[in-house]
């Protein structure tokens, strides 16, 4: 959800980057999006290539690297994914929030970013 | 004087940028919480699914702590200020904040909202954010404690199918419980769910049209 405002903050902080380096094009930008921002790579995509048509961004690659989401444990120290219980009426592998070593409760620590990790530009 | 070192027309710099898009939000809802703390205000978050009767909730416990405590209450919708009249009703300063199309409630929009109320003169502030149960869950606004309210009516698989929300909470009320048998919804199985994804959440069961279940709502919230 909400790729298009995000994708339009992304490309307006790459193409102040740019400008800064007073760049000529902008050939890649390399992205990392964390699996719990609920943000689709696909629709990340295709906003990307909307927006940047016209720019001295268009064209270039877009590289996207998805982050799994990420808990930690205080009782045992367990940094991790998720525990995933299975549900014997639904089916539904529901993530949760106990620690898959010790059964203790976890706090999220990762997997909420997106981040610009770094652009190559042409100058 | 030193060379100076200019690039090469048609050199590629790559530079590390390590730009968190997201981190805006989560700094001003950083900086809500410090305002909140300094004048004592206690923020409570009220979020949940459409209709599942956040704003009756809330209603309820307005009239029962309105001896209590100095209250206030923001109600983010889109575009009407239904919701906040009804709160209004009760004798508490209301703050509409209608977000145009956003789906959701920022930390920004309540920022903002903070200079329509005396913070100093507030206890406790209730925010009511737009019915949702997805995205309010990314959008942390700086809160004390996170309510998330679903009803029986929104059937049985409304916590499988959004774990991530019941994850934030702090309480978690399952309202319209009289319904439950007309609605063929086993509140039980619910509970369940919501031990299974977040062990940490208070879980109370409620009638927010006749008040039942809300003094225990109250209470988790250490109200």
């Amino acid at each position: 959800m909400h790729e298009g405002s995000v994708t339009t903050q992304i490309v307006e902080n790459v193409l102040e980057e740019a400008k800064k380096h007073e760049a000529k094009r902008v050939a890649e930008v390399h992205l990392v999006i964390g699996k719990l921002t609920f943000l689709n790579p696909e629709q990340v995509r295709f906003w990307y290539e909307v927006l940047t048509k016209d720019t001295i961004m268009e064209g270039s690659k877009l590289r996207i690297e998805e982050k799994n989401g990420l808990v930690k444990c205080s009782e045992c120290g367990y940094e991790g994914g998720f525990k995933y219980e299975d549900d014997p009426i639904y089916h539904v592998p529901t993530p949760t929030l106990r620690c898959p070593k010790c059964g203790g409760i976890v706090e999220i620590v990762g997997g909420r970013d997106c981040l610009i990790k770094s652009v190559k530009l042409i100058v | 004087m030193r060379e100076v070192v200019k690039a090469e027309e048609g050199e590629v710099y790559d530079i590390e940028l390590e730009a968190d898009i997201l981190r805006a939000n989560e700094r001003l809802a950083e900086e809500n919480k410090e305002l909140l703390r300094k004048h004592r205000v206690v923020a409570i978050d009220v979020m949940g699914a459409i209709g599942s009767g956040k704003t009756s909730l809330i209603e309820k416990m307005v009239e029962a702590l309105k001896e209590k405590y100095r209250m206030a209450a923001f109600k983010g919708d889109l575009t009407t200020t239904i919701d906040a009249e009804l709160i209004g009703r009760h004798g508490v300063e209301v703050v509409a904040i209608n977000t145009g199309k956003e789906c959701h409630l920022d930390a920004n929009l309540v920022r903002k909202a903070f200079q329509k109320i005396d913070l100093e003169k507030t206890d406790v502030l209730f925010i009511e954010n737009v019915g949702n149960l997805i995205c309010p869950a990314e959008f942390p606004l700086g809160s004390e404690k996170r309510v998330v309210v679903v009803s029986v009516t929104e059937g049985p698989y409304m916590v499988v199918k959004h774990p991530f929300i019941f994850m934030e909470a702090d309480v978690v009320v399952f309202n319209k419980v009289d319904l439950a048998q007309a609605m063929g919804v086993d509140v039980k199985k619910l509970q369940a769910d919501v031990e299974k994804v977040n062990p940490r959440a208070r879980i109370v069961a409620t009638n927010c049209r006749s008040g039942e279940g809300v003094k225990e709502v109250i209470e988790a919230l250490g109200l």
